[in-house]
């Protein structure tokens, strides 16, 4: 058998402490991770309305940006659809202090455009969904929500800059789906060009320091 | 878990992993490095952002509002599959493995035993509904020699427990490998006990022939 003795020891913190920490901080200002939590904490129905009345058309909006093998013509109000029970679900496991509501929401739609896409394109028996990858028990974050917002905000703004050559590839990959090859098949470009507008991009947003900053 | 991992995989994959365009795989890969590596889980978050803020600025489409009404049916139903929760689960993962190599070693193994790949090798192989990879655990015994090998195909590779070494580095849990196709190596397992990695390795390129049917060449590999 494959058996081995690792124990796993898992930090765990109770929501009091949470909220305690979130106060304590500067608190997240947006409305959209208010309601949310209040979702979580309360299952409160109007704040969940209106969570869906944001991001009900966004998330609209992202299935039909996709380009996957596996699209078909109802993906949109299927997703919207299955990310809002996914919401709702899982609201109280949101920790205000890791991401703002709409990046929580954000990697929810993510996983689930992927596995709809996936199922619909694949015949086979996949043992694994895409939220499995991301399921990390919630540890403490070893940095502050007010760093949190900095790193937000400063990837908010030079998102708006980015050279169009860069911003086209970030558009391919986050909103169409496509890996960096397929990137490059369609662009035309060597893949290493692509990387490297990637790590430019990176860069430029202070999501990487340098390249030598990995090693 | 925060061990200080020296070997990551490097940032164009965290974003494909961010993005959800990381093929299975490698996906298994990177998940299973981040259980180890909190550098690479920070900078993970912040990739996140960029999806986050490209989802805000996303083209919004009407909705009908039977959608709303049909969310509220659903979740009023208590008819909804139960959504998996890290926490519980993670007490259970007796193992302590990264989650999705626990959930592949739960249901997916090919044989529920190791089997001997070489004197100091045994391998399980994980069925993962791909065909690119074969994607097993090694387990090197303690001191143990691998043959000396080259890599056809593209091989990732993590430490989930002890550690091994090879010319250049000695590689411990959490360390994240690529080879490339024509890279030599020969793994020893650290003397001080057994070494388990979790690896993933590419077949040889395929080819077709000009009536486009798949040729097979001489695989050593078994994707699942």
């Amino acid at each position: 058998m494959l058996s081995t003795k690792t124990p796993n020891s898992v930090k765990q913190r109770s929501n009091g402490d949470r909220v305690a920490v979130l106060k304590s901080t500067e608190k997240r200002s947006d409305q959209w991770s208010e309601l949310l939590i209040a979702v979580g904490e309360n299952r409160d129905r109007q704040a969940f309305a209106k969570l869906f009345r944001h991001f009900g058309p966004l998330l609209k909006g992202f299935a039909h940006a996709s380009r996957n093998e596996g699209w078909f013509p109802g993906l949109g109000d299927d997703l919207v659809q299955e990310v809002m029970i996914k919401v709702w679900q899982k609201a109280a496991g949101y920790n205000a202090e890791k991401a703002s509501a709409t990046t929580w929401i954000y990697t929810v739609a993510r996983n689930c455009r992927i596995d709809m896409l996936r199922r619909k394109s694949n015949t086979q028996h996949l043992p694994l969904e895409n939220e499995d990858f991301w399921h990390e028990p919630d540890e403490e974050t070893p940095i502050s929500l007010l760093q949190q917002k900095r790193s937000e905000d400063k990837v908010q703004e030079s998102l708006a800059q980015l050279p169009k050559e860069q911003d086209e590839i970030l558009r391919k990959v986050y909103l169409e789906g496509k890996s960096h090859a397929e990137a490059s098949a369609e662009l035309g470009l060597p893949l290493g060009t692509v990387k490297s507008r990637v790590r430019l991009a990176l860069q430029k947003m202070q999501i990487i320091v340098s390249a030598e900053a990995q090693e | 878990m925060n061990t200080t991992t020296h070997f990551h995989p490097d940032e164009t994959m965290l974003m494909e992993f961010s993005a959800g365009t990381l093929a299975t795989a490698p996906s298994i890969c990177v998940s299973a490095h981040l259980h180890f590596c909190s550098q690479c889980k920070n900078q993970l978050l912040r990739l996140n952002q960029i999806g986050s803020q490209l989802l805000s600025e996303a083209q919004p489409m009407a909705i009908d509002d039977s959608t709303f009404d049909a969310v509220m049916e659903k979740i009023d139903s208590g008819d909804l599959p139960a959504v998996s929760n890290a926490r519980t689960e993670s007490a259970n993962n007796s193992l302590g493995f990264p989650y999705p190599v626990s959930k592949l070693v739960k249901n997916s193994l090919v044989s529920q035993t190791w089997k001997r790949l070489s004197g100091s090798v045994d391998i399980a192989r994980f069925k993962t509904g791909q065909q690119e990879f074969e994607v097993a655990l090694h387990k090197i015994c303690a001191g143990g020699k691998t043959p000396k090998h080259d890599h056809q195909g593209l091989e990732y590779t993590v430490v989930l427990k002890g550690s091994f070494s090879d010319e250049n580095a000695v590689y411990r849990e959490g360390d994240f490998l690529v080879r490339k196709p024509g890279d030599v190596h020969q793994p020893m397992g650290a003397q001080n006990g057994e070494c388990i990695c979790l690896s993933a390795l590419s077949a040889p390129i395929k080819l077709t022939n000009p009536l486009g049917f798949l040729m097979k060449p001489w695989l050593r590999i078994n994707p699942m």
